[in-house]
């Protein structure tokens, strides 16, 4: 018990178990999926992970640092035009695409960060959505880009020799790992002192540089990881569809990120996921059956804002955690 | 082991799915908007579509065998039409796509063809690169594009105001910029002159600020390639600026179309544009085609449903032709097929995949579209450019 | 020398005053904004959506049989009982938490999309006219403007110096302010805080719905125009200073000059962007805005 006190970084039991459950839920899905011969299924799925991605991206600035950003749409977006141009014009390979949007995605970050790091609140949110704007805007001007058209004709990027990104369960499967990967690594970066600094800055900002911290350079820091984040996963995008547009970097995905953030659970890193999941499911599902889709999406998340503003995993992750502790209280009592 | 089971079994599932598919109904996929912007075209699309379904299955279908549709929003959104274009292919297991308006869609939905090895048709998307630079053997389109429609409007302005001074506004995207530039040569090269060109932002709230410039370059033609929402307000600003006095107004066909001709009102008569289609067309076939439409729908057709009503009757011929379904077989078929519809007869031309018909030359007066002039097929279409196949 | 004066006469002179009809409609948008901003401290994402709602009411008043001026007059009304009802009904349910601007701002935004949708349901996908009450127009300066752009100018300023008044020099606005500058303060002094919350807010619905209104023969109606004054909107309040009535009009005003005037030497397609990076210089310079407070200035 007293561990648990001064540790209070470790991550709940609960919260790891969510974990568990997502990711061996998606590779029984594969498993499923792949003997049943689907292919629809596995690529919506691939779909959902790489927004799910984004929603990562999401969360590491509104869960983490306290900022909402209305415009990561405009990473995503890069990401996935850098790499349609890698795969199309240089070579087709996995490793290559995703190296040159990481970079780009690190650049454009930077830049953006420089700009919209020093507001806070509400100005941040509005310029970062202004910033996608304009980029948005640029991208759907411009020819060589393919204009409002965007770029088809995206080979599929080769992962090893013998497979690349058309076969639908190995890319499920590669773009699961890419994700898994990013989990891990913000996972265990909010466990070190610069996640922790994070969190200080969230609960309260003004205080930390009586701290002796600058928190300027830890969101910064911060905005630029959230960049390369949503570039990675924009990335995996032309892959897995074989084209990119516009429409990729639009207020739509931004907003659809941040939706998948709070219905997920904000702040707990695998919230967004399931978020993202379930979202696609829906708008998939809901789409075939009315054309009012839009409608419904938007009650429910203002029903989540408005009664579970921390989400699903927000939600039950206490009371599975209260369960499993009561469990583990009772199993030291049998055993004195 | 698991990926020798995979082929197993998608071999299995295929021959099932075949032979049902030999006798069941033939199922056609239709990914267009019904949610967003595009919603009023992609109503006017489902209308014709539903319509030419009725007719068609009541004379007893294709082959014998009944059609079915089945619809998927695509919101106007090529991320989204393309995974609902691949669930129709690999869930419902169509066996032909269309609907998709804008050009962006068309052409990602046309790969997602190419891989499912099916065949798709377009009848809204009028961008000359879909069967130009960026042709495909799986993709077709029966409606008319930006050339041929440019052509028939540049001929009735040559004719009735010959060596005019032409203004050009048009919005700042990709299609608005195209639009205008084929216009331009069309009408150059019959002899109009260019006195200012002006591209305003999509969305553009605010026509103002160009009408100095429009106003001193004392123009005799405006062309403008404005759509839906901008089109409305276009307009009404121009006649609230008096500038629509002693100004021919012409513009593409997606300037002024059924989804916002009652907004505009008044400020639209005298409008001339070039089309593939007007309710007026003065055959048999047409107003049948006008009659049933105004029952079934209490709206009067547009190209955009003329031209959804026409496709089905494209696919019918072809497949009754090929005597099958199969995807090569309809393909070559489709080539040089011609088959009737409410604008008269059509010809898919084989080298890529665009169908000829007469153009029109429309304008617009008190809420109706009346022709003025018409150029024959195979005048307007222009060049062969696609080298695909 | 003649050439110069005939530049600032017929090529300058009509996009400065173009630039003011658009900046009146702009600032009527903005100033809502900023004074819900101002007391409620409530970021209103949907309030593009409540323009635009104010130009369907306007709409379907007009379908009624009732005159344009009929509108105009009802339309705020029942607009600002439906502003009354969602700050009751919605933000009050968020307002408490001490995630307060991030939750506002989301449930706004989530309001924002269903309010687009039901428009879309109700009134169909496609464009509507509103007919202009006021047609024909004038020669001022030997140029042409239309009679009801002069008139939505000269209205628009009246309306905007009624708002000034109200909220600076009489005792009701001294209440608002009074709420806005210390609310608990207020509370026992006998201001009732929480209906002047719900009447604020409502005001700025209603002003909201009125610039829809009033802009509806110009602008056309349609359900996605709710974003048309968005970005500019919350540009202006924060350039101007969120929550500063006196920031919202200067910032207002000056900004559609300077789009205006900018668009006749580069392509109006940089309006949008250019208004950015001001905005983005302002918040370098001055992270609050050039002016204060509701309250505070």
């Amino acid at each position: 018990m007293p561990d648990k006190q001064l540790n209070p970084a470790r991550v709940p039991d609960a919260l790891r178990l969510f974990s568990l459950l997502f990711f061996a839920g998606a590779l029984v899905f594969a498993l499923v999926a792949t003997l049943v011969g689907d292919v629809f299924f596995l690529r919506l799925a691939t779909e959902a992970l790489i927004f799910g991605g984004l929603a990562l991206s999401v969360d590491l600035l509104l869960g983490r640092v306290g900022l909402l950003p209305l415009g990561q749409a405009l990473f995503f977006g890069l990401g996935a035009y850098v790499s349609a141009l890698v795969l199309k014009e240089w070579q087709a390979s996995f490793w290559l695409s995703l190296v040159v949007s990481l970079l780009a995605s690190a650049l454009a970050g930077l830049v953006g960060g420089i700009i919209a790091i020093r507001s806070k609140g509400v100005y941040f949110a509005l310029i970062s959505f202004g910033l996608a704007q304009v980029v948005s805007k640029v991208v759907f001007n411009t020819r060589e880009l393919g204009a409002s058209d965007g770029i088809i004709g995206v080979p599929g990027a080769v992962v090893v020799p013998g497979l690349d990104s058309t076969a639908p369960t190995g890319f499920f499967l590669v773009t699961l790992a890419v994700i898994f990967l990013i989990y891990l690594g913000l996972r265990y970066l909010m466990d070190t002192p610069f996640g922790r600094q994070l969190s200080a800055i969230r609960t309260n900002e003004d205080r930390v540089p009586f701290l002796g911290f600058d928190p300027w350079r830890y969101k910064l820091l911060a905005f630029v990881g959230a960049a390369c984040i949503a570039g990675v996963s924009g990335a995996l995008y032309p892959m897995l569809r074989g084209f990119v547009s516009p429409e990729l970097m639009f207020f739509q995905v931004s907003g659809n990120a941040v939706i998948n953030v709070i219905v997920g659970g904000a702040g707990t890193l695998i919230g967004p996921l399931y978020g993202s999941a379930l979202l696609t499911g829906l708008r998939s599902v809901v789409g075939s059956f009315t054309a009012h889709h839009q409608i419904i999406i938007g009650l429910l998340f203002v029903v989540v804002v408005i009664m579970f503003p921390r989400g699903l995993i927000g939600y039950l992750t206490p009371l599975l955690q209260r369960r499993l502790e009561a469990r583990r209280s009772r199993h030291q009592q049998g055993e004195q | 082991m698991k990926t020798k089971m995979i082929p197993t079994l998608m071999a299995a599932a295929a021959f099932t799915a075949g032979a049902y598919a030999q006798t069941g109904p033939i199922r056609i996929g239709v990914v267009t908007p019904l949610s967003g912007t595009y919603a009023g075209i992609g109503q006017q699309v489902k209308w014709g579509l539903d319509l030419a379904a009725k007719e068609i299955n009541a004379s007893g279908g294709v082959s014998g065998r009944q059609i079915e549709l089945i619809y998927e929003d695509e919101e106007a959104n090529p991320a989204v039409a393309v995974q609902k274009a691949e669930k129709l292919f690999q869930v419902s297991k169509v066996d032909f796509l269309t609907g998709t308006v804008n050009s962006g869609s068309t052409l990602a939905v046309g790969q997602v063809a190419e891989r499912n090895n099916r065949l798709i048709a377009t009848t809204v998307s009028f961008a000359d690169s879909i069967t130009a630079d960026k042709c495909s053997p799986n993709v077709f389109r029966v409606n008319a594009r930006a050339g041929m429609q440019s052509a028939a409007l540049a001929d009735w302005m040559a004719s009735t105001k010959p060596n005019a001074n032409v203004f050009y506004l048009g919005p700042d995207y990709e299609m608005g910029r195209s639009t205008v530039a084929a216009f331009k040569s069309a009408a150059e090269g019959k002899g109009a002159k260019t006195v200012g060109e002006v591209f305003a932002p999509l969305d553009n709230k605010d026509y103002s600020p160009f009408f100095g410039q429009m106003r001193s370059a004392r123009p005799s033609v405006i062309y403008t390639s404005v759509a839906g929402n901008d089109t409305v307000r276009l307009f009404t600003q121009m006649a609230e600026f008096g500038l629509s006095r002693n100004v021919q107004v012409v513009g593409a066909s997606g300037t002024v179309t059924s989804q916002n001709l009652q907004a505009i009102g008044k400020a639209a008569d005298g409008f001339v544009t070039g089309v593939g289609y007007s309710p007026n067309i003065d055959n048999a076939d047409n107003k049948k085609f006008v009659a049933s439409f105004e029952a079934a729908n209490k709206a009067q057709p547009d190209l955009y449903g003329a031209d959804s009503y026409g496709v089905l009757f494209f696919y019918k011929a072809a497949v009754e032709k090929a005597k099958s379904t199969d995807t090569d077989k309809v393909r070559e078929a489709m080539r040089g097929i011609q088959w009737s519809t409410p604008q008269g007869i059509k010809t898919m031309r084989a080298g890529d995949h665009q169908a000829m018909q007469d153009m029109y030359a429309v304008r617009v007066n008190g809420g109706k579209f009346e022709i003025v002039g018409k150029v024959a097929a195979a005048a307007a279409i222009g060049p062969d450019s696609c080298t695909k196949f | 020398m003649t050439e110069a004066l005939e530049w600032l006469q017929f090529v300058l002179a009509p996009q400065m005053i173009n630039g003011l009809s658009i900046g009146v409609a702009v600032v009527l948008m903005a100033l809502g904004l900023t004074i819900i901003f101002g007391l409620l401290d409530v970021i209103n994402m949907a309030h593009g959506e409540f323009y635009a709602i104010g130009a369907y009411l306007a709409v379907a008043l007009l379908g009624l049989g009732l005159s344009f001026w009929w509108a105009l007059a009802l339309t705020p009304m029942l607009m600002a009982v439906l502003g009354y009802a969602t700050e009751r009904g919605l933000i009050q349910r968020v307002f408490h938490s001490k995630d307060r601007h991030t939750l506002t701002l989301l449930l706004t935004f989530g309001l924002a999309i269903v309010l687009e949708d039901v428009l879309k349901i109700i009134f169909g996908a496609n464009p509507l006219r509103v007919e202009t009450p006021i047609t024909g127009g004038s020669e001022l300066f030997g140029l042409f403007f239309p009679n009801y752009r002069l008139f939505v100018m000269v209205a628009g300023g009246l309306l905007i110096a009624a708002v000034w008044v109200l909220v600076f020099r009489t005792s009701l606005g001294a209440i608002v302010r009074a709420a806005a500058f210390d609310r608990h303060m207020s509370a026992s002094l006998g201001v009732p805080v929480s209906r002047v919350y719900a009447a604020t807010f409502a005001f700025g619905v209603a002003l909201a719905g009125l610039a829809g209104v009033l802009l509806a023969p110009i602008y056309s109606v349609f359900p996605t125009m709710g974003r048309d004054f968005v970005l500019i909107a919350f540009s202006v309040v924060i350039i101007g200073g969120m929550g500063s009535i006196k920031g919202a009009v200067l910032a207002g005003l000056l900004l559609t000059q300077v789009q205006s005037i900018s668009s006749l030497f580069i392509s109006p397609v940089w309006n949008d962007p250019l208004l950015f990076g001001i905005m983005v210089l302002v918040l370098m310079w001055r992270p609050r805005g050039l002016f204060g407070k509701l309250g505070h200035a």
